[in-house]
């Protein structure tokens, strides 16, 4: 009997030493769970899915080279369709349910203004990819828990019309379709056009569903302006005021705001459109930096052609949360460690252009230099020459 | 007792409450799905009242619903008034403009009224998104403050479920009283009515009325529950989901647009694609209206009646659906 | 503001065409296909995934597939023994919304475009797209067409008389449910050429249905829903004005047009009013 039990008693031990050690390297192994909840239907899906095809592909990446000290990255993917409701619904599943430490996305500005409030009770900081100022706005209540990863609307606008000054235009026009982006690019052009030396004498817009855009183009040029502002992300829409500014005689240059730096565009908006500015955030597609270039054979290896600059700012989530991660090294990894590291992540390593910083005091973490401004030719988005 | 044998919807609708809560107060997830599911399922109910008794095809229930929710939005941020002042304005406001509604076109069709109905949201949606300095235009009003003590998901749970369940009482209340007979006799045959001596566009503008004021007040716990209000959040969309799925549950009975707004949320979870939601939708909707006119609820009684003789308790369905 | 109002005009075309269907169908049926809309979709996309002369031939067999099936629909319910307005409208629409994700699943969110004219013409001081005189007078010719079929033919005679009674008319040996099912399957090319023509000024995409759906709804009662020639007017008339409201006002004004005319017009003209006697709409 006592041999037995000394012999039992030994197996146990040993079994309870194997466990204990298998569990211990287990939860070292445990993958790191980041949510990606993006418009993959409806409207805003021209963007959301860029987004998720780059996360995709970058986390694939980071894992084929052994993840982040050892950890695989696994990223659990949700739908918002387009809509705030299912936006505020994607980010409490993806944080309660599937227990991530961060969330890339919603895609809209809207859909993060509802997923603010969700991300801030349950504790889960959000990678905004969107330009809508009001998500990173002080007085919101869930601000500490929101980080935008794309450069904000209003430094676009500022980058567009800075460049529509150097070519020497004082009246200028806007066009910009009837919703939250259009509207957005109408103010801030008025709000900082009369510092730049240029004056607004015009504005036009068109609803979604407009068929034919000769009215505002008329509009436009009746007034007189010297350079058109197009502040447009529908790519059908872009289309159709570059064929009625052409018909109707509205001679002047057009700048296009960054909505419509897509593939769409440029490939079917015609030889009317050469010459016609777009800013860009990055040009993964036809003129790539060296991370940009890096990106873009991941995802063609993937089966996908990149589309604009969706992809490039869904990785900048990425690479946001990537960074987070490593700063907290050998750590626990939880929520409220993940939005402690972002604010003290500066400098990290992205795929797009510019440097990308936080801080305590500055979620906004995508700047001027990330941009660049191409030019229509022959289908395609060209550099500026000089 | 006998007010609940009187009100057996209600008691229905009391013990699928108690069900759901049982199953989800531990899971948050779960628990966000039945509130918001409960909300849709107010909306649902709001276009079965006034499609399945009054005859008027509504596709302008989503606007109420954010009619409601503006309104009880900005009387908490910009009034700074109490969730309950909320809850008045958010039933007043869509009640008194569906009544003027209903009462400038109550002479058309029901087909002509549904027309009507689908422009009047349009243009709800499009006045909401421009009117910047009244509802914060395309960005919305943020920062919704809570309603009190009500500040869990839970607590938002039981809410929208006493408020289901007041609904179904009162819309049971409504049919088996004089109005509701009213309103049974006018869907049948308006001249029949005009000779009873019931005044038509009264009868059909108040019921009307209380549909829109039932989705006013689905749009108040929206606006408290999310605590963000847009132009995106209650839309033509919400409208015509609220439309089919009263329909294909069946609109004539009380319980119709509850049985169809909770099935399709169940199959939403088990559905792959989400681009194909509307092949679904609008597939089962054809399917629905070519093999049970009533709803799944009138093909359930149909049969059920087919084979045992039942008293019928729903608000009696009539070819007019 | 005379260039606002010729623009308007030539925009309004492509309006009218959409109303005819509208028309066509309320007056011989007697109720409302919601999924015109859907139907100019369908043509546009099929016609942009295929390239040149079959595309379009391609486009347009899809669209009058697609009205095929609304119009068998219809057909079905009859047999059924239902006579009420609401429910083929009601099937219509969850039609469209069918027709509309599925576009969305095979095509997903993309413009569906073609390359137009990108020389102008110069008329009276104007530059004018040769689409829009393409459109106008494919308009035209299409709403002589069928005023010379429906009030000098057989076929037109007998299409009227289904419209007016259609007890009536099966009696008289008129093949009733074929001339209902040509109806539709009609609406449903006009739709197509719609959409075919709305691909070559801008493109749509396949959140466009609805509005097209209800832009259509409203230029076909502007000026009463009874014949070709009120729907081709109406569509100017709308045309016109949501050409004036962009030019003058904001494009939250021109968007409000289509659905504010359907308002008034329905509260104040007889359209649609509920008959006290045979309540036949």
């Amino acid at each position: 009997m006592t041999t037995t039990t000394r012999r039992e008693v030994l197996a146990a031990s040993l079994a309870t030493a194997a466990f204990a050690g298998r569990s211990a390297r287990a939860q070292s192994k445990d993958p790191i769970k980041i949510g990606a909840v993006l418009s993959l239907s409806g409207p805003v899906a021209v963007f959301g899915i860029p987004e998720r095809d780059a996360i995709t592909v970058a986390a694939n990446a980071i894992n084929d080279k052994g993840g982040i000290s050892g950890r695989k990255l696994e990223i659990v993917l949700i739908d918002d369709k387009s809509n705030p409701t299912d936006a505020a619904r994607g980010v409490t599943q993806a944080a309660s349910t599937d227990k991530v430490v961060a969330i890339i996305g919603p895609s809209s500005g809207s859909g993060i203004l509802a997923a603010g409030p969700v991300a801030q009770r349950l504790q889960v900081p959000l990678l905004g990819p969107a330009g809508t100022i009001a998500i990173t706005d002080k007085k919101n209540e869930f601000w500490p828990w929101i980080f935008r990863v794309a450069p904000s609307d209003r430094v676009d606008v500022k980058v567009v019309l800075q460049d529509m000054a150097k070519g020497g235009f004082k009246k200028i026009g806007v066009m910009y379709q009837e919703d939250a982006y259009g509207k957005t690019g109408l103010d801030y052009a008025g709000e900082l056009s009369s510092g730049l030396g240029l004056d607004v004498v015009e504005s036009a817009s068109a609803p979604y569903t407009a068929t034919d855009l000769t009215p505002q183009a008329t509009r436009l040029r009746n007034a007189g302006v010297q350079a058109v502002f197009l502040q447009i992300s529908i790519a059908s829409l872009g289309v159709a005021f570059v064929k009625a500014a052409q018909q109707v005689g509205l001679t002047g240059p057009a700048y296009a705001n960054a909505g419509l730096a897509q593939r769409s565009f440029a490939a079917n908006a015609g030889a009317q459109a050469d010459g016609l500015r777009v800013l860009s955030i990055g040009n993964i597609g036809f003129d790539p930096s060296p991370p940009e270039a890096e990106l873009a054979s991941l995802l063609r290896k993937a089966g996908k052609e990149p589309q604009g600059w969706g992809e490039l700012v869904g990785s900048n989530g990425l690479m946001a949360a990537v960074a987070a991660a490593r700063l907290i090294g050998d750590g626990p990894i939880t929520g409220p460690a993940m939005r402690d590291a972002l604010e003290k992540a500066c400098g990290f390593p992205t795929y797009s252009r510019g440097h990308a910083c936080f801080s305590p005091d500055n979620h906004d973490g995508w700047s001027e230099d990330s941009l660049t401004v191409t030019v229509v030719h022959d289908g395609q988005l060209k550099p500026l020459q000089g | 007792m006998t007010l609940l044998r009187a009100h057996p919807n209600t008691l229905v609708a009391v013990a699928l409450c108690a069900c759901v809560i049982l199953a989800v107060r531990s899971d948050p997830a779960w628990t966000d799905t039945a509130v918001l599911t409960g909300i849709d399922t107010l909306i649902a109910l709001s276009a079965g009242l006034s499609f399945g008794q009054a005859g008027i095809l509504s596709m302008a229930q989503g606007a109420f619903a954010a009619l409601g929710a503006y309104a009880a939005a900005l009387a908490a941020i910009r009034l700074g008034l109490p969730g309950a002042a909320g809850l008045a304005l958010a039933l007043a406001v869509p009640a008194a403009i569906g009544y003027a509604l209903a009462r400038a076109l109550i002479r058309l069709s029901p087909l002509a009224t549904a027309l009507a109905t689908l422009a009047l949201g349009s243009l709800v949606d499009i006045v909401l998104r421009g009117w910047e300095s009244l509802t914060g235009g395309y960005i919305g009003l943020a920062g919704i403050p809570g309603l009190g003590l009500i500040n869990t998901p839970l607590g938002y749970l039981l809410l929208v479920c006493a408020m289901l369940c007041i609904s179904v009482f009162g819309y049971e209340n409504l049919m088996h009283s004089r109005h509701g007979r009213a309103l049974n006799v006018i869907r049948h045959d308006r001249a029949r009515a005009r000779a009873d001596g019931v005044d038509v566009n009264a009868v059909l503008s108040t019921a009307l009325a209380l549909s829109a004021a039932m989705a006013g007040s689905a749009g108040w716990v929206y606006a408290h529950y999310i605590s963000y209000l847009g132009p995106d959040s209650l839309t033509t969309n919400t409208s015509i989901a609220a439309l089919l799925t009263a329909v294909i549950g069946g609109a004539g009975y009380i319980l119709g647009p509850v049985f169809g707004t909770v099935l399709f949320e169940a199959l939403q979870r088990f559905l792959p694609a989400q681009e194909a939601q509307g092949l679904f939708y609008g597939g089962a909707l054809v399917v629905i209206l070519l093999v049970a006119r009533q709803g799944l609820l009138g093909l359930a009684a149909t049969s059920w009646r087919g084979r045992r003789r039942l008293r019928p308790v729903q608000a009696p369905a009539s070819a007019a659906v | 503001m005379l260039e606002f109002v010729v623009r308007g005009l030539l925009l309004g075309s492509v309006l009218g065409i959409l109303a005819l269907p509208m028309g066509l169908l309320f007056t011989t049926v007697r109720t409302i296909d919601f999924a015109v809309g859907a139907y100019a979709l369908l043509a546009a996309a099929v016609a942009a995934a295929v390239p040149g002369l079959p595309g379009l031939a391609a486009g347009l067999l899809c669209a009058v597939g697609a009205a095929g099936v609304m119009g068998s629909l219809y057909l079905l319910l009859r047999r059924f023994g239902c006579e009420d307005a609401i429910v083929p409208a009601l099937m219509s629409f969850g039609l469209a919304v069918a027709i509309a994700s599925l576009v969305l699943l095979i095509w997903g969110t993309q413009p569906f475009l073609r390359e137009g004219f990108s020389t102008f013409l110069s008329i009276a001081g104007l530059r004018i797209s040769p689409q829009g005189l393409v459109d106008l007078a494919i308009e035209l010719g299409i709403v002589a067409t069928l005023q010379a079929v429906l009030h000098r033919t057989d076929l037109g005679r007998m299409m009227r008389a289904t419209a007016a009674n259609p007890a009536g008319a099966a009696l008289a040996a008129i093949p009733v449910e074929a001339l209902q099912f040509a109806t539709f399957a009609a609406g449903g090319l006009l739709a197509g050429v719609a959409g075919l023509l709305i691909m070559y000024s801008s493109g749509l995409d396949f959140t466009a249905p609805l509005g097209l759906t209800l832009s259509g709804f409203g230029a076909s009662i502007i000026f009463g829903i009874g014949s070709p020639l009120r729907a081709m007017l109406g569509g100017f008339a709308m045309g016109t004005a949501e050409a004036l409201g962009a030019g003058y006002s904001s494009g939250m004004v021109a968007g409000m047009v289509p659905f504010a005319f359907v308002l008034i017009v329905l509260a104040t003209t007889r359209f649609g009013e509920h008959g006290l006697a045979g309540d036949r709409l």
